[in-house]
């Protein structure tokens, strides 16, 4: 469990994170959303005793992470899988790891394994691609076998056999009733791991909800028709307060209706349908919808409630 | 590719632990981060390449020229070779600081060690204590050489090795802890190695140069003229006596070190 409280970093004149809240919860992927510069970073590295708030806590296990003992063990986190030593082995930088926290050597061997590092480990890291690095970070990460696993961004320069196998990692982390937060800029991969997100921007808390109620709650339900009398139906639409727009020859989207709605008014007006769809919501116009509010609306400004429907928000 | 099982491999992590064990483990994995890549390496090699090597010359030299170097202590040739030799120790104390900040390697250090003390001590330790360590080990070796090219032109007394290798730990442990101190500070290696090179060889044997006598007196109160007074025997700094060599060099470490440990407490 990772409760952040007020947390709040300001950087001279500028409020990288102001007053969070929301909580981590173990036995679920937790998705860490915003875009570039919303301070998702920022609290992570706060959440790690990187960086100390303006005020505010991130507590895991009830503990700040400076207070463990062995916080390997209990925390395991990939930032930046770029920031290491590139003249070290993958094998001897997970050695130096394990001493700090008093693993035994096998399980060095373990975690290797685990990342499919196996034929890797004895290179210089330099020799690694990015996706070798990230894989390395992993394992750094879950070589305590710890029930708290932060990841940023972890599927960067991973290939899809990657891709597969960190979604997999994920899900049976969290199965195995681990506190899971990762972050990510890829809306259909978080649509696809993630049980809850945490969206921000501007360093302020926007959502905090399970990915399908941010889906149905914020993505508005649009429909496409096709028909042989566009301009006829549009106006029919437009009498009956629907907006719609051409997206093609013959082919409408109308905003914010249902395919029954819509398909009632056709056959009220004797317009003939060719095709008539509900367009499926994706994470994606969800999310963009929510930051793109954020920022028109600039902070300090209201946020949008109606999305935010965690228990701690 | 499949997803090994995850489930708990090790046993539940202690609640709490000492800080000397906690000190103890951290060191020794300072000591395999420190040992796990080429650079140091190559400072090793190249400060045992010049005090072996040329101990084992100077040895030969002192055998061409038996009459004004007869009965001359080795353990002096070895003082004088640490002179120049100190500092390819000294960067590779200053490299276990510097090259975290380089590559970014203090990130996971510090999720490894979160408690800044610990990890600040450990570090300085391992640093000062190689430095110190591989600089007696060389001084021993160099005398040895020397000893051993010279034929009967050099002695190797017992007393005179215990003495020489005191000094020798004892300079090259504040002048490793003087380097460690600034790289903390700078936070990169040009820059503390610049500064060193300077307070300890060049501005001593330059400020005395420039005929002031401000500037002399001042020269009397950096590191480097503690160090040559210590290793050489106070050629050329009268004033210098070696109480005060060994508290201008304790003063200077230290204070590199208090230096560097506000500016690691204060931020990553």
């Amino acid at each position: 469990m990772i409760q952040v409280r007020g947390l709040t970093k300001r950087y001279g004149g500028v409020l990288a994170v102001d007053g969070l809240d929301f909580d981590v919860e173990p036995g679920k992927v937790t998705g860490f959303l915003g875009p570039n510069g919303a301070g998702k970073s920022t609290t992570m590295r706060m959440m790690l005793g990187l960086d100390r708030p303006t005020s505010g806590t991130a507590l895991i296990k009830g503990r700040p992470f400076g207070a463990f003992a062995e916080p390997l063990r209990e925390v395991g986190a990939l930032l930046d899988p770029v920031a290491v030593h590139s003249g070290r082995s993958g094998r001897n930088h997970l050695r130096v790891a394990a001493r700090t926290n008093g693993i035994p050597p096998r399980r060095v061997e373990q975690v290797i394994e685990q990342v499919g590092l196996g034929g890797a480990a004895r290179r210089r890291i330099r020799t690694y691609s990015l996706g070798m690095r990230q894989r390395l970070g992993i394992a750094a990460a879950l070589l305590g076998d710890p029930g708290v696993v932060l990841f940023d961004e972890p599927i960067n320069g991973l290939d899809v056999d990657g891709v597969l196998w960190i979604r997999a990692l994920l899900r049976r982390l969290a199965d195995e009733g681990r506190t899971v937060l990762v972050s990510s800029h890829l809306m259909s991969e978080m649509q696809q791991t993630a049980d809850r997100l945490v969206v921000i921007g501007r360093g302020r808390l926007i959502a905090d909800t399970t990915t399908g109620e941010l889906i149905r709650g914020l993505g508005q339900r649009r429909v496409r028709v096709r028909t042989s009398e566009p301009e006829s139906f549009l106006a029919a639409l437009e009498r009956h307060g629907l907006a719609a727009a051409r997206i093609g020859a013959g082919e409408l989207q109308v905003q914010d209706a249902t395919a029954a709605a819509v398909g009632n008014l056709a056959h009220a007006s004797r317009i003939p349908l060719h095709h008539l769809s509900e367009v499926e919501q994706s994470l994606e116009d969800a999310y963009l919808g929510l930051t793109g509010a954020s920022v028109e609306y600039g902070a300090g400004a209201a946020e949008p409630a109606h999305a935010t429907t965690g228990s701690s928000s | 590719m499949t997803v090994q099982p995850t489930v708990p491999v090790l046993a539940a992590p202690a609640e709490r632990i000492s800080t000397a064990r906690l000190l103890a483990r951290t060191g020794t994995a300072e000591w395999v981060r420190l040992w796990t890549v080429r650079t140091p390496w190559w400072f090793l090699a190249a400060a045992a390449v010049f005090m072996v090597g040329l101990g084992a010359l100077l040895g030969l030299e002192a055998a061409a020229d038996p009459v004004s170097l007869q009965g001359e202590p080795a353990w002096q040739t070895a003082q004088s070779l640490a002179v120049p030799a100190q500092f390819a120790l000294i960067a590779l104390a200053l490299t276990a600081v510097t090259s975290d900040y380089a590559t970014g390697g203090i990130v996971p250090t510090l999720q490894w060690t979160p408690r800044r003390p610990v990890l600040y001590a450990a570090r300085v330790l391992t640093a000062v204590g190689a430095a110190a360590g591989l600089g007696i080990l060389l001084a021993l070796a160099s005398a040895a050489a020397a000893f051993a090219t010279a034929g009967s032109a050099l002695v190797l007394p017992l007393d005179g090795g215990l003495e020489m290798a005191a000094t020798t730990a004892f300079v090259f442990a504040t002048g490793a802890g003087l380097a460690v101190g600034l790289g903390f500070l700078l936070r990169n290696t040009a820059a503390a190695l610049v500064s060193v090179f300077l307070l300890l060889l060049l501005l001593p044997v330059v400020l005395p140069l420039l005929g002031y006598d401000w500037l002399a007196t001042a020269a009397d109160l950096l590191p480097g003229t503690g160090m040559l007074q210590l290793l050489l025997g106070g050629v050329g700094y009268q004033g210098v006596t070696e109480a005060s060599a060994v508290m201008t060099l304790l003063a200077w470490s230290a204070g590199a070190l208090l230096l560097g440990w506000l500016r690691f407490r204060s931020g990553r």
